[in-house]
């Protein structure tokens, strides 16, 4: 797998410019935080979750309002970026039209927003779903670790099954709550679609803490648009299933289908501050970092 | 195996490539790896139908056109057995077909087909080779034979002739039918010719000659076993037929049965009879050839049929009419057997005259001439040697008979002087005749040419008298034949349709040698042959021709339809009419009604096909195989498959696409 060749480090650098933008918010004392949590200056109110640090209960609010509020304030805290990476069987496919493999198109996302946290002196920490001989790194900083991540990128073999091994994800996601320290941002790189039950409400779940949590979905450009045409024999990458179709016929009862997933995901990380994006290994992926910063200063906000 | 037939068996291969792709193909569709395929959901079956459906039509269309393709291929060297003309030039050719319509072309061959069938269908199949610019003519060979159509290079009316043509129950002329084929081709200019027989062979040999006549068809000359009835008359109570078979295995564990044509009430002793009741059988004795049975019939009725149980090859000859005794054509003759006859007694010279003429007829020798039309009525000639004189109530009786059609035959002799007071000899002669010694010695021969040869033999009669016709000749009467002094020898005067003859000698010995003499007998076959024209054979065989004077209104009602009259050939006013079938005829001339009978030819039946070496020449310029070239039609088949193809797939065209889409498909 070759990661720096598809990447346009070159179309990166405005993209380079706005991860600065957002990076230096999240050095303590740097510059004013739009990260709102445990300081010393007042930030406003938020919804009590479960999990929230009951020291930060507004009791004046609640006897005023009758509701679970938690004070929030302008604080330092630790920025560091957790990449989770679904290595899984399925993200190895790869389409005709597709220029790469979904793992390898999610790679280069994770390279990339690496990249741009490290340059702004965030450490960085890489978590596998699935796969063989996965190797996750803990958060580190500075050249160096742009370097063992993009390695380790490299090295990734996937495979796997998750719909048959339902322990993977909690596995995987297991080490992400224990390590990651308050205010981190988790961008889990996966394409939703073979993950077992339970997957998303685990991954939500990691949302505690002040978590930032972002997913990024994505797809093939055949699993996007379904362009198969006549009786067509498809065999699922997970789980072994088989389906025998008309392409003409379905097409738009499984993008309903697909539609229908990714609003599940969206809406559930959406009650948890979270972003989902969505993306095609087609398209530029400047343009898809840039929306997953984007989605993580939204999630900050 | 050739090497071309190997190579065809390899192209009729190819079918099965489309199959074998049609079969792999609808196996299973190829797998595809597909991540999100549990949100596929399965296909719906009434597409999978319709594409099945679909999928056939292709299969089909394209088996068609390898098979098309195959035969476009192979269709240069595809023989079948057909009939052909072979051209060893490029020259027009001119054919003659003798088609045989005769009464065994109606036996049917194991496939139920009727030999007439398979002789047509040989015609067309010869029509369909020639060219054009190549004359054909066509002869049909039942007895007599006739030029159904004169040589014409217009194909297509040949065609028009053919499908006029039909079996009939004539007898079979091959020699004279293949004869006047060859004379109708001798008058063109074609340098190559063809007589093609196309008939069952059972006949004589073909005559020699030149253009060699040959009978392609040996699937007609397989034997028939067949019994047919030639001929049915009745006589008092009994019916006498005559049944011919040409093998034993025909006849056996059949009978011939009289059957009544219509309900006949009961009379004389006799009780009710039903359509269709037999009422007589017999059987037929188990051998070939002519069979004459009598039958006794219960009750004898005017309408009879018979017919044959059992079947044969040949259904069409097992039934036949019935004809009455009277059917023959009957002649009364009123002599004086004290002055006619032979010194040695017996018959008279006018019956033994009659009788040597071996014709068709019924002789009744009368004393006098009936008083009453209803006795007169059945006679269609009426000879009187030596009349006396007529009275008054003969006379017009007479007149009235002789009107309607009938002949009379008056030899005048020495008794014209003798007649009573009141009597006359009118119509034969007007006013008195008188008796005079001969100063002749015989007829002058050339006023006698219509008596054909035998007017030789009366230029030396030795007469002891004659009649002098000259003052006594009825008005609008004609002078027929003269005495060598120019007197009138005899006369023919018209009365209404009828004809009266009259002679100027009798024919007794005692007065003259004229009844010993040849041209007397064909003087008798004259009159009969008047009387036949006027009144008409009665019975006749299938195949002859029946003449009309000329008369308002002629029908001719026979077994299969009224009969179209035709012009006599020539400038002659008589009608004529062919009857083909045999089987009872209503005749109508005017107000006279009466019916006729037709018999058919006992030959007909007996004679077996001949052998097919013996007919069917070889190199006679008509080839049997023929080689199909259908490449046009072929052709156009293939292009119409190859255009269906296209427009099915144009119907399953995918709907265009979006850009995007495309830019994403597999």
């Amino acid at each position: 797998m070759q990661l720096r060749r598809g990447l346009d480090w070159g179309t990166l650098t405005p993209l380079r410019i706005t991860a600065k933008v957002v990076a230096d918010g999240l050095y303590s004392g740097g510059h004013p935080s739009p990260r709102r949590g445990p300081g010393v200056e007042f930030g406003g109110h938020r919804n009590y979750v479960p999990g929230d640090d009951l020291r930060w209960l507004d009791r004046r609010a609640l006897m005023r309002h009758g509701r679970l509020l938690v004070r929030e304030f302008e604080t330092d805290t630790d920025r560091a970026l957790r990449l989770v990476l679904d290595a899984s069987a399925s993200m190895t496919y790869k389409s005709a039209a597709a220029p790469a493999a979904k793992l390898a198109y999610a790679a280069l996302l994770a390279a990339a927003l690496g990249r741009v946290a490290l340059s702004a002196g965030d450490p960085v920490a890489l978590d596998w779903i699935g796969g063989d001989e996965r190797r996750p790194l803990p958060a580190t900083g500075g050249r160096e670790a742009f370097e063992r991540i993009v390695r380790a990128l490299e090295d990734a073999r996937p495979g796997g099954d998750l719909r048959l091994d339902r322990t993977a994800i909690e596995r995987a996601l297991a080490p992400v709550a224990r390590h990651a320290r308050r205010g981190s941002v988790v961008v889990l790189f996966s394409d939703l679609l073979d993950l077992p039950d339970g997957a998303l409400e685990r991954f939500a779940a990691l949302s505690a803490r002040g978590r930032v949590l972002i997913a990024v979905q994505v797809l093939d450009p055949a699993e996007a648009t379904f362009p198969f045409r006549g009786a067509v024999r498809l065999r699922s990458s997970e789980g072994g299933q088989i389906v025998e179709t008309d392409g003409d016929s379905v097409r738009s009862e499984y993008l309903r289908a697909l539609d229908a997933l990714t609003a599940t995901w969206r809406e559930r990380l959406l009650a948890v501050r979270g972003r989902l994006v969505r993306c095609q290994t087609t398209d530029d992926p400047v343009d898809t970092v840039r929306s997953v910063l984007r989605a993580i200063e939204g999630g900050r906000q | 195996m050739s090497f071309v037939v190997a190579a065809a068996l390899a192209i009729a291969a190819l079918i099965g490539l489309p199959v074998l792709a049609h079969l792999l193909r609808r196996s299973r569709a190829r797998e595809q790896e597909f991540p999100p395929a549990h949100l596929v959901p399965q296909a719906q079956p009434v597409a999978r139908q319709r594409r099945r459906i679909e999928d056939r039509a292709l299969l089909s269309i394209r088996a068609l056109v390898i098979l098309a393709l195959a035969l476009l291929g192979a269709t240069p060297l595809v023989e079948c057995s057909r009939l052909s003309l072979d051209r060893s030039s490029g020259a027009s050719v001119a054919m003659a077909i003798v088609l045989d319509d005769s009464l065994s072309m109606y036996a049917k061959s194991q496939g139920g087909r009727r030999r007439f069938d398979h002789a047509l269908a040989g015609a067309r199949e010869l029509l369909d080779s020639a060219r054009s610019g190549d004359a054909v003519t066509i002869v049909l060979a039942g007895a007599p034979p006739r030029l159904h159509l004169a040589a014409t290079t217009d194909l297509e009316q040949v065609r028009r002739a053919l499908g006029e043509c039909e079996p009939s129950d004539r007898a079979t002329d091959l020699s004279s039918a293949v004869k006047m084929a060859r004379a109708a081709l001798q008058r063109l200019p074609h340098a190559d010719r063809r007589v093609v027989v196309l008939s069952d062979m059972a006949d004589d040999p073909l005559p020699e000659g030149q253009p060699i006549a040959v009978a392609p068809l040996a699937q007609l000359r397989t034997a028939a076993p067949d019994c047919g009835i030639v001929q049915a008359e009745r006589q008092g109570r009994r019916v006498r037929v005559n049944v011919a078979c040409n093998t034993a295995s025909a006849s056996r564990d059949r009978r011939l049965e009289v059957v009544a044509q219509a309900a006949a009430p009961a009379g004389d002793g006799g009780q009710r009879v039903g359509a269709g009741q037999v009422i007589g059988d017999a059987p037929l004795e188990v051998r070939a050839g002519a069979q004459l049975l009598s039958l006794e019939v219960s009750q004898p009725l005017a309408a009879m049929d018979v017919r044959l149980t059992g079947g044969d090859a040949l259904a069409e000859d097992d039934q036949l009419a019935v004809a009455p005794e009277s059917a023959a054509l009957m002649v009364a003759v009123i002599r004086d057997p004290s002055t006619s006859s032979v010194l040695t007694g017996g018959a008279t010279l006018l019956e033994q005259a009659l009788a040597a003429l071996d014709r068709d007829i019924v002789m009744r020798p009368l004393g006098v001439l009936p008083d009453d039309a209803k006795t007169l009525a059945p006679f269609a000639l009426l000879i009187m040697d030596d009349p006396p004189g007529l009275a008054a109530e003969s006379r017009t009786l007479l007149a009235e008979w002789l009107a309607r059609g009938r002949v009379a035959l008056a030899m005048l002799g020495p008794r014209v002087e003798a007649t009573q007071l009141g009597s006359t000899l009118d119509p034969f002669v007007q006013g008195a005749a008188r008796w005079e010694k001969s100063e002749s010695d015989g007829a002058d021969v050339a006023s006698l040419g219509w008596l054909g040869a035998a007017a030789e033999s009366l230029a030396r009669l030795e007469p002891q008298g004659r009649v002098l016709l000259a003052s006594a000749a009825p008005q609008g009467s004609q002078v027929t034949a003269r005495w060598q002094d120019g007197q009138p020898f005899a006369l023919e005067t018209a009365v209404g349709r009828g004809l009266a003859l009259t002679t100027s000698l009798p024919a007794s010995v005692e007065q003259s040698d004229f009844a010993l003499r040849p041209g007397f007998l064909a003087l008798l076959g004259h009159a009969i042959e008047q009387a036949e024209l006027r009144a008409g054979p009665r019975r006749s065989q299938a195949g002859d021709s029946w003449t009309f004077a000329p008369s308002p209104s002629v029908t001719v009602t026979g077994p299969r339809g009224p009969l179209a009259l035709q012009d006599q050939a020539g400038d002659s006013p008589e009608k004529v009419v062919s009857v083909a079938n045999a089987g009872r005829y209503a005749v109508t001339v005017g107000a006279d009604t009466h019916e006729r009978f037709v018999h058919r030819a006992e030959r007909e039946i007996l004679k077996l096909p001949e052998n097919p070496d013996d007919v069917a020449p070889a190199s006679s310029g008509v080839a049997i195989k023929s080689r199909i070239d259908a490449s046009a039609d072929l052709a156009l088949l293939l292009l119409v498959l190859l255009t269906a193809e296209l427009a099915l797939r144009f119907a399953k065209r995918p709907a265009r696409r979006k850009p995007d889409a495309d830019a994403t498909a597999a």
